[in-house]
């Protein structure tokens, strides 16, 4: 009992890593249409720099994370400029887009690599206090804690923001329809600007928070959440901000629950794969997805 | 004539490479004609790859048959794939190919018979260039061919547009599953090549960073033209020895150079590298923007 | 239109391949001393870059200090860096230029053992001496004559290990964790299973993990379940922290020893995993703690150079390096492959980081394995 106990606990945990990583991800794409694939090179940087701000530059983590978060929003303004703003207008621009983005993951990649190096670095010990409590044969951290409050913060926050929010309701209007919500007087590239914003700030941060509670971070972290962090999106329906949080607790979930009723985990990503393949060809919006589907 | 000798000596393999590479780019251009955006390739070129060296090294079968048979088996799958998977459309289709190619991966990782991890070792080293380059020709003519038959035309129409396709009276599920079935066929026969010669295949050279490489070749390349993605293949298969060539250091910076010509490629040849050969004031194949911008 | 944009398709290929060949028309040079190109085929990108990384450092720490004894040691290494992009591909072209190219004496790499399963063969062809200094699957050396390695593979130090974990610890039932989809993790896994089936020691559960998995929670819950003695753990060092540390917060006690295999052997696991690390054991091939006055120095060079101590990675290029000079040295000629290859299987007792080195009869290294234990946030050698 305690074993499935313990179980559905780690599942609800890397569910909601999941979680938060995937919702930058889904917001650029409820607004574009376009898959930003160098948002897990935004993640990677974001915990990267904040190590080398506390590490190196000596700052607390209170001031390295928010510095960390806006550098990564920076990031975000100058990939929409450079490889999404000038694509716009293209025929191929959900394909080109697709490449541009790649390209800019490269280059991240290769920042962080001559910046940082290739090694798996951690936050100096006692960055956070981490406490653990126990139960019987149960064990929760209050990192894990903090990293599961957040992303439901998040969710309830940036659903929030993007009903009530005179910004929100902008970014809203830009991702139904981007002509009338410029004939309404909406500075479009601006919204989409400011998504950039948020989605590789809130990039930034997870990749901080994942960076603290795993104790490890290299240039090439990104790589090993960016598949899961596609299929969360498609779970939960892309664009919908509840819908990630949601997908990411139920891809995790799969993941753990495979693993303790086979008892093995060689199987682990496939039968996580095979069901995301299912969800897409049963029911193709999502499980949370917009009734009205994009074609994209 | 020594120099000549002397390049082949060097870059011969690297002469092989691009020929297997184009190959696997026409595999995807074929799906990509169709308007289809899949990232299963790879894996097609995997079930190839790997039935055609497990009857050659365990079973005994002349070179030839094994290549067909495996070519023949990844058309097969692509066919089952293609019939529920073609429904859906971009992105999901996209994710849909891309959870198809992780299952393969894994799959074959699970496998005694594939040899698991270390991969499948010791196959006879049978593919020679001119056999590689003699399946490029055919490969290439025949697509040439196809776009001008009716089959191309209806690949062309349902790319425009699918739904006015459908309604114009051609059978899209039909076409789609065409090009796709076509386009396993392909890849598996490219896979069969890829696995003599090399003496070793290991399911990391099937990953989804593959399927992304050739996207790339397609996009850089150029999608309007036949050709435009054998070019594509060629230019980005032979880049980093031309980078080494120019003396630029190994490592992050190499990487970042990579990154940058692909999003110079994008950025500025709309339509791929093709679009070079292309005479200013001739119309492009393309769509006007205008059209473009009603389409979403 | 479309045969125009052939035809030109055609001239741009033609044009692109006449760059490929001009960029290779300008080598040569001559020598006064005994100059020994050596061709470094290591992953400088891609997954394996950090241990392409610091394989190089060690790599250079040992060309520069050969090169400061030129007058004693009457030889010079020009060292040739190259990225094999931890894929196969690249490391194919990487050895085509180093053999038909740069035409050095001998090759030292390349870093993972897929890559090498291909390159390997093309030298053999060649008749070009390779040195791998990280490859640990089985069957490279294997592949012909001309393949040497220096890295003890996990087929020696695991069993040792085990043996020592049986009689010393006590340990007769374990669970075994392992990635499986890498071949030096997988290779690892058949070592420890090996091991264990003739220790007699039993496998209570096996799990799995893929690279670059930073979650191993589900995987240890199900171990902790099941009650073993001790964990039996084939990762690397980047896995193999996380896996110690989520081990401890889930409450498996320091009771339960966690066992590694050469991927521990790294400071990485003490800066990374740091006080779950306690009481880690691990088989290696390199002990750094030996207060051996060449290892000793090797190690304060290293981190005085680069600011970090080395790893066994570095140990082992380090090592390879000066292998690869003894083996030109004897043969007295940088370019007669045939003579380097000879000497470089006359290698005997050579004093190097690793300990007294020789090469088995089948070109494998020959040196007695270490069994180490982690205690006060450092490396100790096991029962010492």
């Amino acid at each position: 009992m305690d074993l499935l106990a313990q179980q559905l606990i780690n599942g609800l945990f890397i569910g909601s890593v999941y979680g938060l990583f995937a919702v930058g991800y889904t917001l650029v794409f409820g607004v574009l249409d376009i898959l930003n694939l160098a948002h897990a090179a935004v993640f990677t940087l974001g915990g990267l720099l904040a190590l080398w701000l506390v590490e190196t530059a000596g700052l607390s983590l209170w001031l390295a994370f928010p510095a960390s978060v806006l550098a990564c929003g920076v990031l975000g303004l100058i990939l929409d400029r450079v490889a999404f703003a000038p694509l716009r207008q293209r025929a191929d621009s959900n394909f080109s887009g697709l490449i541009s983005s790649i390209a800019m993951a490269i280059i991240f990649e290769s920042a962080a690599l001559g910046l940082f190096g290739a090694r798996t670095v951690r936050f100096p010990a006692h960055t956070v206090s981490v406490h653990i409590w126990r139960w019987g044969g149960i064990s929760i951290t209050s990192l894990q804690v903090e990293i599961v409050a957040v992303a439901l913060l998040l969710m309830v926050g940036l659903t929030q923001f993007l009903n009530r929010a005179r910004a929100g309701k902008a970014i809203r209007a830009v991702a139904e329809n981007d002509r009338t919500a410029r004939l309404l007087g909406i500075h479009v590239d601006g919204i989409i600007a400011f998504t950039f914003f948020i989605s590789s700030a809130l990039g930034g941060a997870a990749g901080i928070l994942f960076g603290l509670y795993f104790d490890s971070l290299s240039p090439d972290m990104g790589r090993s959440i960016e598949l899961k962090g596609l299929a969360v999106i498609i779970l939960g329906g892309m664009g919908s901000i509840p819908g990630a949080i949601i997908g990411g607790l139920a891809f995790g979930l799969s993941e753990v629950l495979t693993v303790a009723i086979t008892g093995t985990s060689n199987l682990r990503d496939a039968v996580a794969f095979t069901v995301l393949f299912a969800v897409l060809i049963l029911r193709p919006s999502g499980i949370f997805g917009r009734r009205k589907m994009r074609e994209a | 004539m020594e120099a000549l000798g002397q390049f082949f000596a060097i870059y011969g393999s690297l002469v092989n490479f691009i020929g297997i590479n184009a190959l696997l780019a026409l595999s995807l251009y074929l799906t990509l004609a169709a308007g289809q955006l899949s990232l299963g390739s790879a894996a097609f070129a995997a079930i190839g790859g790997y039935t055609a060296g497990i009857l050659t090294m365990k079973c005994g079968f002349p070179f030839l048959l094994s290549v067909a048979i495996g070519s023949i088996l990844s058309g097969l799958v692509g066919l089952v794939i293609g019939l529920p998977v073609l429904r859906l459309r971009g992105v999901f289709l996209a994710i849909a190919t891309l959870s198809f190619g992780e299952v393969v991966r894994i799959i074959v990782l699970n496998l005694d018979i594939t040899g698991g991890a270390q991969g499948l070792v010791g196959i006879p080293n049978l593919t020679k260039t001119w056999g590689i380059y003699l399946t490029l020709a055919l490969a290439g003519y025949s697509i040439a061919r196809l776009r001008r038959s009716r089959a191309g035309w209806c690949f062309e129409s349902i790319r425009e547009d699918e739904t006015a396709a459908a309604a114009m009276g051609i059978n899209t599920t039909y076409y789609k599953t065409l090009a796709f079935t076509l386009g396993a066929l392909l890849a598996g026969l490219a896979g069969g090549l890829y696995a003599h010669l090399n003496y070793i295949i290991t399911p990391r050279e099937f990953g989804f960073s593959v399927a992304v490489d050739l996207l790339i070749y397609n996009i850089v390349g150029g999608v309007r033209c036949w050709y435009g993605p054998m070019l594509g293949a060629f230019l980005l298969t032979a880049l980093p020895e031309i980078l080494r060539g120019t003396g630029v250091a190994a490592g992050p910076v190499r990487m970042a150079a990579n990154g940058l010509i692909l999003l110079l490629v994008i950025l500025f040849l709309p339509n791929g590298l093709v679009s070079v050969f292309t005479r200013p004031g001739r119309p492009q194949a393309g769509l006007p923007p205008a059209a473009v911008a009603e389409e979403v | 239109m479309r045969s125009n944009h052939c035809r030109s398709g055609v001239l741009a290929t033609l044009f692109l391949a006449f760059i490929l060949l001009s960029g290779q028309l300008c080598t040569g040079a001559a020598a006064a001393v005994l100059e020994a190109k050596i061709g470094l085929a290591l992953s400088m990108t891609g997954g394996a870059a950090a241990y392409g990384a610091t394989q190089k450092q060690g790599a250079q720490l040992a060309v520069d200090e050969i090169n400061a004894a030129t007058g004693a040691a009457g030889i010079k290494v020009v060292p040739v860096f190259e990225d094999d992009a931890s894929q196969p591909q690249q490391g194919i072209t990487v050895f085509n230029k180093f053999i038909n190219g740069d035409k050095v004496a001998l090759i030292i790499g390349p870093t993972l053992s897929n890559t090498a399963q291909v390159t390997d063969r093309i030298a053999q062809q060649a008749g070009m001496p390779v040195l791998a200094v990280s490859n640990t699957a089985k069957g490279i050396t294997e592949i012909g004559d001309y393949i040497f390695r220096d890295s003890l593979t996990e087929m020696i130090v695991i069993p040792y290990t085990m043996k020592i974990a049986r009689e010393k610890l006590g340990v007769h039932k374990v669970a075994v964790f392992y990635g499986n989809d890498d071949a030096f993790t997988k290779g690892g896994y058949d070592a420890f299973k090996k091991a264990l089936a003739d220790a007699h020691i039993e496998i209570v559960t096996e799990q799995t993990f893929a690279k670059g998995d930073r979650d191993f929670s589900p995987q240890l819950t199900q171990i902790k379940g099941k009650n073993p003695d001790a964990i039996v753990v084939s990762a690397l060092v980047e896995e193999a922290s996380g896996i110690v540390i989520q081990a401890r917060q889930l409450g498996i006690p320091a009771s339960i020893p966690i066992i590694g295999g050469n991927g521990f052997n790294s400071p990485a696991l003490l800066a990374n995993a740091g006080e779950a690390a306690e009481g880690v054991m691990m088989g290696a091939a390199w002990n750094a703690s030996s207060i051996l006055p060449l290892n000793k120095k090797f190690v304060e060079a290293f981190t005085a150079k680069y600011g970090h101590p080395p790893d066994q990675f570095a140990a082992q290029a380090y090592a390879g390096v000066y292998l690869a000079c003894e083996a030109v040295k004897r043969a007295g000629s940088a370019t007669d492959h045939k003579a380097i290859r000879k000497a470089m299987s006359e290698i005997k007792d050579l004093d190097t980081v690793l300990g007294k080195f020789s090469f088995t009869p089948e070109r494998d290294a020959d040196h007695t394995p270490v069994v180490q234990v982690v205690k006060g946030g450092k490396f100790a050698v096991f029962g010492e």
